[in-house]
């Protein structure tokens, strides 16, 4: 169970990402996060595995202090949480091999892992997942030569390696078309269903949250502004979450 | 917001006063109306201008007129007038909200630093002329280099292209001649069979021992030359790569006390870089001695500084996303940087290693001038004894060389740059073979290298007698009035010398330009044979430093900073109308032809069309050689073209190394500040 207290995030330019954020994710959820541009899902999700240093506030995850976590610690935990960007965030001149990889590097010992030596294990890894995202005959091809659909999918790859207990998606489908995006959330669907990974997706657009998610929360101006069933949103929610001036606009 | 309201009351309420502050302090007024920008400039323009021009009457006695009996005034106080006048008026444009024209401000100092400028550099146009008859003479040897000789009446004569004519035709009749052989000045350039001292394989193997001369391949001075570059390049490569990530904000900022490492490292880097290479040769001489070694390390250390810096600001420009996503996995920071930070440079890491091979092979042609080793010796020794023809014939081997290395480097910075993704294929057996073969071929010419550029690393460890005195003397320099003076004089001398330079030659470059752009020379066969005579000279001037330029001059109108300035004018003319040309052929063609349709001629066509667009890169070329020829400036004086140089290489000779140390110092400083103006300048207008 991930645990978030009175989360507040301020930046060194004064801006306040996070406002006391409290919320509660239970083991095997799908958990949406929704909200305007700038209203601060990002720097939540970044705060959760430390990749921004919260201002205050607490993080508990399964008893463990994140918050409280320092160096080794703060690897050893995000080590078990992945992470899939909207942008990808591939090494686009490396292969895909090689980016797939570095998602062990949390478990590797750090010498070895420089000179690009790895287990025979890992490499056996790398080709069971890349056969799990169908993309087992790419292996040895730069990234920048695929796809922004097939890029995510080795993003997922990457996150895979890690043996996740957890899953930190920001908008992973924000750079791609709405039918890549179905593909791209149907397997995150299946790792949420089948092996009982725990996903924290920010998503920007409610029929996919409908669709995908199994709880909601929404953030307005670092403020949370409703948590609860996605099918709760409805249109007095809804202009509550995106302001008076916002339009449904449904796309596909 | 409400904050700001009461300031702008006050601005409002003294809309009519404020102006009358710039009679005060100029400037000032400017500032207040919030155009910072602006009032600082007048500001310093207008201390500068007035300094020099107080200075240049002082010690020249420049622009000197009677006003009457016993008192002298500078006339070039009157442009400096306009200038505070226009500053005022121009507070009071601006209260209203109304423009001024600028180009009274920038005239008035043009005629300033032109006029002061002019006088301190000794420039003497009527020389150019008077002296025509020498510069004939010695344009004549230039072209006729020594590179055959013949025996005529029992003496070895220099045989050039009207010998070496005569002689093909002759042999191609038949007829009877006397033998035509290489000169032994081509030996010198280019290797030959004499006795050298024994290398350290010999002595390896005990064929030989230590320092014992035996008969063998003298190397030639191009080719030490070449040595000399292609090791520098590779050092200083080597030791870039760890100093750029100690010089990159983004990497440093992840460990304790990053930053302040960071800072350090930048700094150094800035004034490492900021001294020439000559300069630097001039110091590790001290050091470790005369010859190629010190040559090849006063390369390496200016070179990692320059390549530090690009380095590093490559590392701070990378996609930070894979940095993000493999922190994410649980990497640590070696990790980080062996998988996020590594891949992602480098392709610029390689062609930027590319583009200061190129660079350094054009200071090894020069770095033997203070240093004492490769073709700048031999140059020197040359100049020394008056054999031009011998000159030219190094003249004419470095520029071939340099071509090539010019031609090599950007054709693999533009494959590199491409960077295609490329599928990774099985390599086939024949590809493994070739690139050990490669490898094996390298490591033979750094052996090589290494073994005619005399490296010797316990020389590092047994400094010259006086090395300890010059770093003793460095920490205490000279800073007495009279030192002072003199550095300053020779600082304004030297920055004026820059600016002249970079002015005349941008000029000439200009029509020059026009000639050598393919898509306004048209098809037409005396056209294009004109773009390519064009892009020829261009690409020959270009290749030969300026400093090597210097002895022509001298020879023409004499020893002195006049002679420097043009020989940076011939290299800023050479690299400007590169540029410049390129500039034009990659212009927009659409207004060319809309212009064209109109039914205008060709200049017209070019005055609306062709001209604005290509005013921007050439004002930020010209900035651009601006801080090339200030540091050009500084060293063009070991050659005899006056200026710091001069100054800095007397200090040098006479052991004087604490006002050594002065002007190094100084030169820092001006190079510091031109740098940090010249940047704010591209930022503000292009
Ligand atoms: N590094 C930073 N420094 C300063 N302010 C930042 C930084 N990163 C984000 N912000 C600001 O914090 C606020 C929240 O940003 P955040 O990126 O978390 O929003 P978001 O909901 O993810 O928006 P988007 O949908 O555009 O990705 C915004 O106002 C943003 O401008
Ligand atoms: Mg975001």
């Amino acid at each position: 169970m991930l645990k978030i207290e009175n989360l507040c995030k301020t930046y060194p330019n004064g801006t306040q990402a996070l406002n006391g954020v409290s919320f509660e994710v239970e083991e095997g959820e799908f958990l949406a996060v929704i909200g305007l541009s700038g209203s601060g899902k990002s720097t939540l999700l970044r705060c959760i595995n430390r990749l921004i240093e919260p201002t205050s506030g607490k993080i508990i995850w399964n008893d463990l202090d994140i918050t409280a976590a320092t160096g080794k610690e703060i690897r050893f935990i995000r080590r078990q949480i992945g992470m899939i960007f909207q942008q990808f965030n591939l090494v686009k001149r490396s292969s895909v091999s090689t980016n797939v990889l570095s998602g062990r590097l949390g478990y590797v010992p750090t010498i070895p892992s420089l000179f690009h030596v790895f287990s025979k294990d890992d490499h056996e890894r790398v080709k069971k997942t890349l056969d799990m995202v169908g993309l087992a005959d790419k292996i040895d091809v730069r990234a920048d030569s695929l796809s922004g659909g097939q890029q995510q999918r080795v993003g997922i790859a990457r996150a895979l390696m890690q043996e996740p207990k957890m899953i930190l998606a920001d908008e992973p489908v924000a750079s791609l078309d709405p039918v890549l995006a179905h593909s791209i959330l149907k397997y995150l669907e299946k790792l949420n269903k089948d092996y009982g990974m725990t996903v924290i997706c920010s998503l920007h657009f409610l029929d996919l949250v409908h669709r995908y998610a199994t709880r909601a929360i929404a953030l307005n101006e670092g403020r949370l502004v409703f948590e609860g069933l996605p099918k709760e949103i409805d249109d007095a929610q809804f202009k509550h979450i995106y302001g008076k001036e916002a339009e449904r606009i449904e796309i596909i | 917001m409400t904050k700001k309201q009461p300031e702008q009351q006050i601005l409002h309420d003294n809309k009519k006063i404020i102006p009358f502050l710039s009679i005060i302090i100029p400037g000032s007024s400017q500032i207040i109306f919030k155009k910072p920008w602006r009032g600082f400039s007048i500001f310093i323009f207008l201390l500068i201008s007035g300094y020099l021009v107080y200075w240049g009457f002082e010690k020249f006695e420049i622009s000197k007129v009677q006003l009457n009996e016993n008192n002298f005034i500078p006339w070039l106080i009157l442009p400096l007038f306009l200038f505070y006048a226009w500053n005022i008026f121009d507070a009071f444009q601006i209260s209203k909200n109304k423009k001024s024209p600028a180009i009274i401000a920038i005239l008035s100092v043009m005629v300033i630093l032109y006029t002061i400028g002019w006088s301190v550099t000794g420039v003497k146009l009527e020389r150019l002329v008077t002296r025509f008859t020498d510069a004939k003479s010695v344009m004549n040897k230039l072209v006729n280099p020594d590179f055959f000789s013949t025996t005529i009446n029992g003496k070895i004569e220099i045989c050039s292209w009207g010998c070496l004519w005569d002689y093909s035709v002759a042999k191609i009749n038949g007829s009877e001649t006397t033998e035509v052989f290489l000169s032994s000045n081509v030996g010198q350039i280019f290797g030959q069979k004499g006795t050298v001292t024994a290398s350290s394989w010999a002595v390896l193997f005990g064929k030989a021992t230590k320092n014992q001369r035996i008969p063998g391949f003298e190397t030639g001075k191009i080719i030490e030359t070449i040595a000399i570059g292609l090791l520098a390049t590779l050092f200083s490569t080597v030791l870039a790569v760890p100093v750029s990530f100690l010089a990159a904000h983004n990497i440093m900022k992840r460990i304790p006390g990053g930053s302040v490492v960071y800072y350090i490292v930048r700094t150094f880097l800035n004034i490492v870089r900021a001294i020439d290479t000559v300069v630097w040769g001039l110091i590790i001489i001290v050091w470790v001695g005369l010859g190629s070694f010190a040559g090849v390390i006063a390369l390496t250390i200016h070179s990692i500084a320059a390549l530090g810096k690009l380095f590093s600001e490559e590392i701070e420009h990378i996609d930070a996303g894979p940095v993000e996503a493999i922190e994410a996995t649980g990497g640590n920071f070696y990790q980080i940087i062996r998988y996020a930070v590594i891949p992602q440079v480098i392709p610029s890491f390689l062609s930027y290693t590319l583009l200061r091979w190129d660079i350094n092979m054009r200071s090894a042609t020069v770095i033997g001038f203070v240093a004492g080793g490769g073709i700048g010796f031999f140059v020197l020794e040359t100049i020394r004894m008056g054999g031009y023809q011998q000159y030219a014939a190094a003249l004419w081997a470095i520029a071939v060389v340099i071509i090539l290395v010019d031609y090599i480097s950007s054709k693999w910075r533009f494959n590199i740059l491409k960077d295609q993704p490329k599928f990774v294929e099985k390599k086939s057996t024949w590809k493994k073979v070739r690139n050990i073969i490669y490898v094996i071929l390298a490591i033979i010419v750094f052996l090589y290298c290494w073994e005619i550029t005399k490296i010797d690393l316990s020389k590092l460890f047994d400094p010259g007698p006086t090395f300890g005195r010059l770093l003793k003397d460095f920490i205490s320099i000279d800073l007495t009035g009279k030192v002072i003076d003199n550095v300053l004089r020779e600082l304004i001398i030297t920055t004026m010398q820059a600016f002249l330079a970079t002015t005349l030659g941008g000029i000439l470059a200009i029509p020059f330009s026009f000639l050598a752009a393919k898509n306004l020379t048209g098809k037409s066969k005396f056209s294009s044979w004109i773009f390519y005579l064009v892009r020829s000279l261009f690409n020959i001037l270009r290749s030969i430093e300026a400093l090597l330029y210097v002895a022509i001059f001298v020879y023409w109108v004499g020893i002195g900073p006049f002679a420097g300035m043009l020989a940076l004018a011939i290299t800023t003319f050479a690299l400007m109308g590169k540029l410049f040309s390129e500039a034009i052929e990659n212009i927009d063609s659409g207004p060319i032809e809309a212009v064209s349709a109109t039914g205008a001629n060709k200049l017209q066509a070019i005055v609306y069309s062709v001209v604005p667009q290509i005013v921007p890169p050439f004002l930020s070329y010209l900035i651009y050689q601006w801080d090339i020829n200030i540091r050009m400036a500084t060293i063009i004086g070991f050659a005899g073209g006056g200026g710091i140089g001069l100054m800095l290489s007397t200090f040098f000779g006479s052991l004087q190394y604490h006002k050594a140390g002065t002007v190094i110092v100084a030169i820092v400083i001006i190079i510091a500040v031109m740098d940090f103006s010249s940047a704010k300048i591209r930022e503000k207008f292009i």
